[in-house]
């Protein structure tokens, strides 16, 4: 009983640790990003602050649910590509066509999920094998669907995504919207069987979970988030890019583990994702601001992620040594 | 009691070499409770687990209430009415009790979202009867990995209960529960039963059986041995029926010995006579635990599974948590705070879950057979040359007589034999003096065992001190010189030479109730 007790302890720490690792990391990269960019408290410095974050921000939140059921997605940012491109395809500057373009990007993204989650599932291929593979088919499908950057979204989105509403940026009640969504989620079966399924397969199928359907359902959820991540793309940039999605893939993980979800499934949520992706976009401002040569920012940025990935992997390390 | 509810027939399933069921076959009514024993490793839980549809049989048939059911995973078997509570538990740690105890059956309002006030209440019913057991606040929002043993248990059973079953399978369901919580369990069975639920009930204590139980049925090597009436049975005839008409196989010790003076008395060939002594060896799992082996000398651990002897094995590799004792290796200690340390010291763990501790599939088999004694023949401790850790590799291959195609094909190309033949030739090119060895055949088919006790009589013939756990009760009476028997974590009898005898081992297995021994 002493050893539960302890266990019990270790476990506590263990997770307040990692929130508390998340929290911090947060306020060091607010408190550098401010000195650095002298009118970060700006209103306009903040909308458009704010703006950038929301596509990190929602692709970080699919990737935690397929994280979450044990799964990786490193076909993410393609998708968030091709659910863009087909999405500025079908708008073409038209604010009429713009529900019919929201329409796509989620239909694409729920193709491009049920695709991975049936691989995974069904052919019982291992996830970042089979995600990296079809990441190659979605690109590849975006360059036909758009060969060269062009396109228009209509004016009015573009407009409105910079707005805000009695002082607060629309982009940040966006961010505030896509956590609420999660919040939604966790209340249904779907999302307690992704974290039964993350934190112990066999168990849950003798439980009864059907443990094949909630993978593929993690998979179409995380395509669902990657079309909102598209769609808020689009609203900041206004036009289409074939490229726009590839970093994304990368920067989802590495928010997911800032936002202390353990890599193996079963244990986190998208509420520290939220955060982890804040932090890397913030960390990307830096890097912007700091006078980085343009040659060498991917290079710093990779640096700072696999750092970011070390710190807040420390934890999981520690609760890996035997504490009997 | 016209067409019995549950009939099992001709029910075979094959686990790579080994077969866990070959022919298995059970009736039970309903308003029964029937016991369902065999020795370790005779196929109780694979039964079972064919019946709770998370194994599927390779053949059988099974009929419920006449009418043959066709179980193709745990849901189909839900919806016939059979619930299992799983020797290897099925609890999600990450999972609070509550989220356990509906699991798979969450109550939902509109659209699938979750009733979080109704799964509490079903939770807290299907507990309510073993509040005791959580001094007396049921813990229905802590994770589950935070609850101990029989804790875990014991929400493993309520959740079993709450899917409210017509067949009710607990296998070793009191495994880790207390004396209070075992009779309030027997109290809900004979309920269930006196509302017509059948409960198949597997036990490792005979007195629980006789208490509970109408009928057993026996199982021997994956075959129906038989259904006997428990009123017209006694111990000595279940026994019987689980050992067999085995031929008495005579223990290591007294062949060495007809065989007459050996190379035990020359004394050993490759290290110094070398004495192992333990004592009073104290850890989470284990108490107070002590003993001596000798140089030459195959110590066996008996008893049920799962009593402390995989942890007894552990503690003197270095990795458990010691909290009291020591181990002596010929008037030295034996560091046991490492298993690097350990191994320094000449002590190799041979795992029994070779899968997990004690290879790397993917790796060429020259790797996975160098990887633990590199450093032996490394230039000045850094360089290794290509040529020597082939040598050495090929030597061992040859000496163990594993079949391969080549040392530079992955270890997960062999047969499961082959591997752990790998497995214990990675530590024999170390050259051990203390050899611990945990169900080192476990899975493994026929031919490979023999082969796998040859290199063990070998190790200890060579001088080498061998421990030797196992599950599998032939395998001790062919192995061992002395048997030490384990019970909740500490040592309760010892077999010499003479009375290693597998019913021997069986009986003194079962016959001790927990009253006896704490
Ligand atoms: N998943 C598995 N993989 C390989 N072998 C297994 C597996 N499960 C059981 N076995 C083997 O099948 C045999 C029967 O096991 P089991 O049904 O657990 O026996 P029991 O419950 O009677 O102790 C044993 O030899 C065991 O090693
Ligand atoms: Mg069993």
């Amino acid at each position: 009983m002493t050893g539960a007790a302890a266990g019990l302890v270790d476990r506590v720490r263990g997770v307040q640790l990692s929130g508390l690792a998340t929290v911090a990391m947060l306020v060091v990269a607010v408190a550098v990003n401010s000195a650095l960019q002298p009118n970060f408290w700006d209103s306009y410095a903040l909308t458009s602050n704010f703006a950038t974050f929301v596509p990190l921000v929602a692709i970080a939140v699919g990737q935690t649910i397929v994280v979450l059921s044990g799964g990786l997605d490193l076909s993410l940012g393609a998708q968030v590509t091709l659910a863009s491109v087909v999405a500025v395809q079908v708008v073409d500057g038209s604010l009429d066509r713009f529900p019919l373009a929201v329409a796509a990007a989620l239909g694409v993204g729920l193709a491009c999920g049920a695709l991975n989650g049936l691989v995974v599932a069904l052919l019982r291929l291992q996830p970042i094998v089979a995600t990296f593979a079809t990441s190659f088919v979605f690109s590849g499908l975006a360059l036909v669907v758009l060969p060269t950057p062009g396109g228009s979204v209509p004016f009015e989105i573009t407009t409105a995504y910079r707005d805000s509403v009695l002082g607060v940026p629309v982009a940040l009640l966006l961010i505030v919207a896509l956590a609420l969504v999660w919040l939604v989620l966790r209340r249904h079966r779907v999302l307690r069987h992704v974290y039964a399924v993350g934190g112990d397969a066999d168990a849950a199928y003798a439980s009864l979970v059907p443990v094949a359907r909630t993978r593929v359902w993690a998979y179409v959820l995380g395509g669902l988030f990657a079309a909102l991540s598209a769609l808020a793309i689009l609203a900041n940039t206004g036009s289409g890019d074939p490229f726009v999605g590839n970093e994304l893939t990368l920067a989802s993980v590495a928010a997911v583990v800032i936002g202390g979800t353990a890599l193996a499934g079963g244990r986190g949520g998208a509420g520290g994702s939220v955060l982890g992706a804040i932090v890397l976009a913030l960390v990307t401002n830096i890097i912007f601001f700091a006078d980085v040569p343009t040659d060498y920012r991917q290079l710093v940025n990779g640096a700072v992620i696999i750092l970011a990935l070390a710190l807040a992997g420390i934890p999981a390390l520690q609760k890996r040594r035997p504490s009997a | 009691m016209s067409t019995p509810l549950l009939e099992m027939s001709g029910v075979r399933k094959r686990y790579g070499g080994v077969q866990a069921l070959d022919g298995a076959e059970l009736t039970a009514v309903r308003g029964e409770v029937h016991a369902l024993l065999g020795p370790n490793g005779s196929g109780k839980s694979t039964l079972d687990k064919t019946l709770a549809g998370t194994v599927v049989p390779d053949a059988g048939t099974i009929r419920i209430d006449g009418a043959e059911a066709r179980i193709g995973g745990p849901r189909d078997a839900h919806a016939l009415g059979v619930a299992a509570v799983y020797q290897q538990l099925s609890i999600v740690g990450d999972l609070t009790v509550t989220q356990n105890v509906v699991l798979g059956l969450e109550p939902a309002r509109r659209f699938g979202f979750l009733d979080q006030r109704a799964a509490r209440d079903r939770a807290g019913a299907a507990l309510e009867r073993f509040t005791a057991a959580f001094a007396g606040r049921l813990p229905l929002d802590r994770p589950a990995s935070a609850l101990g043993p029989g804790e875990r248990q014991i929400v493993e059973v309520a959740k079993a209960l709450a899917r409210r079953p017509r067949i009710l399978v607990l296998d070793e369901a009191t495994a880790s529960l207390h004396k209070e919580q075992v009779d309030v369990l027997f109290d809900v069975v004979r309920e269930l039963r006196a509302d017509g639920v059948l409960v198949l009930f597997t036990s490792h204590r005979l007195d629980e059986v006789f208490a509970l139980c109408d009928r057993a049925t026996v199982l021997r090597n994956g075959r129906t041995a038989g259904t006997v009436e428990l009123a017209a049975t006694d111990e000595d005839e279940l026994v019987r029926l689980m050992v067999g008409d085995a031929p008495h196989q005579a223990p290591r010790a007294a062949r060495a010995g007809a065989a007459g003076a050996g190379s035990a008395a020359e004394g050993p060939v490759s290290s110094p006579a070398a004495t192992l002594e333990v004592r009073g060896l104290t850890t989470d799992r284990l108490r107070d635990v002590s003993f001596t082996v000798r140089s030459g000398e195959v110590l066996g651990l008996g008893g049920l599974q799962g009593q402390g002897q995989s942890e007894l094995l552990l503690a003197l590799f270095g990795g458990a948590h010691v909290g009291a004792g020591e181990a002596v290796l010929d008037g030295r200690p034996l560091p046991l705070s490492s298993p690097v340390k350990a191994a320094r010291a000449g002590v190799a763990l041979v795992p029994g879950d070779r899968g997990r501790q004690g290879m790397f599939a993917v790796r060429p088999i020259q790797e996975n057979l160098s990887l633990a004694s590199m450093h032996r023949r490394a230039t000045a401790r850094l360089a290794l040359r290509g040529a020597a850790e082939r040598g050495a590799a090929t030597a061992m291959v040859e000496r163990l007589r594993i079949k391969i195609g080549s040392l530079a094909d992955p270890v997960s190309t062999l047969s499961g034999g082959n591997q752990q033949k790998v497995v214990i030739g990675k530590w024999l090119l170390d050259r051990p003096r203390v050899v611990l060895l945990d169900d080192p055949t476990k899975g493994v088919d026929v031919a490979a065992k023999e082969e796998i006790y040859a290199i063990v009589r070998g190790l200890a013939d060579d001088g080498a001190v061998v421990i030797l756990n196992s599950s599998d009760n032939r395998e001790l009476t062919e192995l061992s010189d002395r048997v030490l028997v384990v019970f909740e974590g500490t040592v309760v009898e010892e077999l010499d030479a003479e009375a290693i005898s597998e019913r021997r081992l069986i009986s003194s297995a079962l016959r001790l109730g927990p009253g006896e021994t704490l």
